[in-house]
C-alpha cells in the first residue's frame, strides 16, 4: 500500500483539538490535581511510566490527565517527551537484593526468606464495586489514616531488613540450570539500535519492561494455557523500593533517589537438555517499573518461552513476541488506519470499478452468445 | 556521601531549601550550570544469570554550582530545581578545606533521623501483612 500525503483541514484540525478539550472540562468540574493523580491513581501512573519508558511520576500524572485516562495515549506522549531531553547518565546496575521491600510473595515455597509478606494487594477481596468511594470526604481520608497510624506501636517498632531471595537458595542448592554459553549476552539498547532477530536477551528483557501490559499478557497467558511448553510457577515476586546510583561530572558516585519496580522470577521445570544430565529448573525473569505484577509474571513467562524457540507456539517466537506487544507502535499503526488514505483508496476503488466492469462485460458477452446459441 | 546525599535526596524539601537560604548569602556562589532536566539510563540484571539490560530512562535534574571556588555537583531524580542546586551548593560546601560543617552536620542528622523514622513505620506496616500460610491439614 503507498502513502500519499495530503494538505488542508487546518482550521478543521484545531477546532476538533480544541473540542476534544472542551469535552475533558465541559462539566465544569474543580480541576484534577495532579498530586491527587499521583496519589490516588498510584497503578495507572506506574502502567503510564513503564510502558512509557521513563520512570517519572509526575510527568506521567500529567500525561493522565491530558489523555483523559487513556493509558496508551499517556504513554505515547511521555515517549515522545522523553526523545526531548539529553541522556546525561547510566546508573550503575540496580540491585533488587538491596530493594525496601512492599511486598514479597511465592508460589512455590511456603516458607520463605523472611516468610510471605502481602502488602498492598486486593488478591484476597471479593471485586465487589464499593459504592461508599462516591461519596467519600477528605475526613473519611483522614480518619482512615489516623486510624491505620494507630495499629502501631512506635515504641515498639521493627528494625528494616532487606530478605534473601528464594531463587538464591535454589542455586545454592545446585537446581538451576546453568546459564548456556552460547547465548548471546551483548548488551544493547534498544532506543539507540534498531532491533534486529535473533535479538540478544538484553534487548528481549529491555523491549519487555517497555511492553504494552495487555499484549504481554495475552501472549503469556497463550503460554500458560499450553501454546507451547512453558509450565511457570511464581518462584518470588517482589515489589518495592530500590536506590538509583550514578558517577557525577567529577567521577565519584552519587545516590540520586530511589524507583519502585516490580520483579519476578519463574520457575519453569526443565527436560534434560541431553542424557544423563539432571532436568535443572529454568527461572525466567520479569522487571519493570511501578507496581505491576501482570507485566512481570508474564514477562518472565515470555523470557522462558523466547528461549526455546517452538513452531506453532506464538509466545515462544521471538519477532511475534517483541513486536506485538510493543504498546505505542502497536497503537500508532493501528490508529494510523483512521487518518486520511483517499488517494491509496480512489487507487483500489478504480481498479474495482475496473474489474466489475470487465467483469460485467464478460458476463454480458455471455449471455449474448447463449441468446445466439439458442436462436440457432 | 552516600549517606549525605541519600538523606539531601529523600527529606522534605522545604527545611533544606530554608537552610539553604539562610547561609548561602555568606559565601560566593556561582552557578556553572543552572538546574535543568535531563535523562538517566536505569541499568538492571537479571538476579540469575546476572544478564545486564537497560531496564528504561529516569527523569533527572543536575546543578553544578562553584562555592567560593570549590565545585559541587547535584543530581536528583525528577523534576527538583530547588534541591539539585541545595544538594550541589552542600556538596561543595562539604569539600571546601577548613569550612564549619557544624550546621550542615546538624541538619543531616535531624532530616536523617526523619526519613528513618518515616521509612522505620511503613516498614512496621507493611510487616502487618506478613502471612504465614499453613497447610490444609493443619490446624
Amino acid at each position: 500500500m503507498g502513502y500519499v500525503a495530503v494538505k488542508g483541514g487546518t482550521e478543521a484540525i484545531h477546532n476538533a483539538s480544541e473540542l476534544a478539550e472542551f469535552y475533558r472540562v465541559k462539566g465544569n468540574t474543580t480541576p484534577i490535581d495532579i498530586k491527587q493523580i499521583r496519589a490516588q491513581m498510584r497503578l495507572a501512573i506506574d502502567k503510564v511510566m513503564g510502558e512509557g519508558g521513563i520512570y517519572a511520576p509526575e510527568y506521567a500524572a500529567i500525561a493522565l490527565k491530558q489523555a483523559e485516562g487513556d493509558v496508551y495515549e499517556a504513554a505515547f506522549i511521555l515517549r515522545a517527551f522523553r526523545t526531548t531531553l539529553q541522556r546525561n547518565y547510566y546508573s550503575q546496575v540496580i540491585n533488587t537484593r538491596e530493594m525496601f521491600v512492599k511486598r514479597k510473595i511465592s508460589a512455590s515455597f511456603r516458607e520463605i526468606p523472611g516468610g510471605q509478606i502481602l502488602g498492598p494487594t486486593r488478591d484476597y477481596t471479593q471485586r465487589t464495586l464499593d459504592t461508599a468511594k462516591a461519596i467519600e470526604t477528605a475526613i473519611d481520608i483522614k480518619t482512615f489514616l489516623d486510624d491505620f497510624d494507630a495499629k502501631i506501636d512506635p515504641e515498639k517498632l521493627e528494625g528494616i531488613s532487606t530478605f534473601g531471595k528464594v531463587i538464591d537458595l535454589l542455586q545454592q542448592e545446585g537446581l538451576l540450570a546453568p546459564a548456556d554459553p552460547t547465548e548471546d549476552r551483548s548488551l544493547i539498547d534498544i532506543t539507540r539500535e534498531a532491533i534486529k532477530f535473533p535479538a540478544p536477551r538484553s534487548a528481549r528483557l529491555q523491549m519487555m519492561a517497555r511492553a504494552e501490559t495487555g499484549g504481554l499478557m495475552a501472549l503469556g497467558y497463550s503460554s500458560q494455557r499450553g501454546f507451547g511448553s512453558v509450565h511457570p510457577t511464581v518462584g518470588e515476586l517482589r515489589f518495592g523500593a530500590v536506590p538509583v546510583r550514578v558517577k557525577d561530572a567529577g567521577g565519584r558516585n552519587r545516590y540520586i533517589g530511589k524507583i519502585e519496580v516490580t520483579e519476578n522470577e519463574m520457575i519453569t521445570g526443565s527436560k534434560a537438555a541431553k542424557k544423563g544430565t539432571p532436568p535443572y529448573f529454568t527461572i525466567g525473569y520479569g522487571l519493570c517499573f511501578g507496581h505491576n505484577e501482570t507485566k512481570v509474571i508474564c514477562m518472565s513467562t515470555l523470557d522462558t518461552a523466547m528461549r526455546r524457540p517452538e513452531m506453532g507456539a506464538p509466545a515462544n517466537d521471538q519477532e511475534f513476541v517483541l513486536y506485538h506487544t510493543e504498546g505505542v507502535e502497536a497503537m500508532g499503526f493501528t490508529n494510523h488506519l483512521k487518518l486520511p488514505h483517499y488517494v491509496t483508496f480512489q487507487s483500489s476503488l478504480s481498479n474495482t470499478r475496473a474489474a466489475v466492469e470487465r467483469n460485467n462485460n464478460a458476463n454480458k458477452e455471455v449471455e449474448q452468445q447463449m441468446i445466439q446459441m439458442q436462436s440457432v | 556521601m552516600e549517606e549525605q546525599d541519600f538523606i539531601l535526596c529523600e527529606c522534605e524539601l522545604e527545611p533544606l531549601r530554608d537552610f539553604v537560604a539562610s547561609i548561602e548569602e555568606n559565601f560566593e556562589v556561582i552557578i556553572a550550570k543552572a538546574p535543568s532536566t535531563c535523562m538517566t539510563m536505569i541499568q538492571a540484571e537479571d538476579s540469575v544469570e546476572f544478564q545486564d539490560f537497560y531496564l528504561g530512562e529516569a527523569l533527572t535534574t543536575e546543578c553544578e554550582v562553584i562555592v567560593n571556588g570549590q565545585r559541587g555537583y547535584g543530581i536528583c531524580l525528577g523534576d527538583e530545581p530547588v534541591r539539585s542546586y541545595c544538594i550541589a551548593f552542600i556538596d561543595a560546601l562539604t569539600q571546601l578545606p577548613g569550612a564549619d560543617l557544624k550546621d550542615v552536620e546538624a541538619l543531616l542528622t535531624e532530616q536523617h533521623q526523619l526519613i528513618r523514622k518515616a521509612e522505620q513505620l511503613e516498614y512496621n506496616q507493611i510487616m502487618r501483612t506478613r502471612v504465614d500460610f499453613k497447610l490444609m491439614e493443619q490446624e
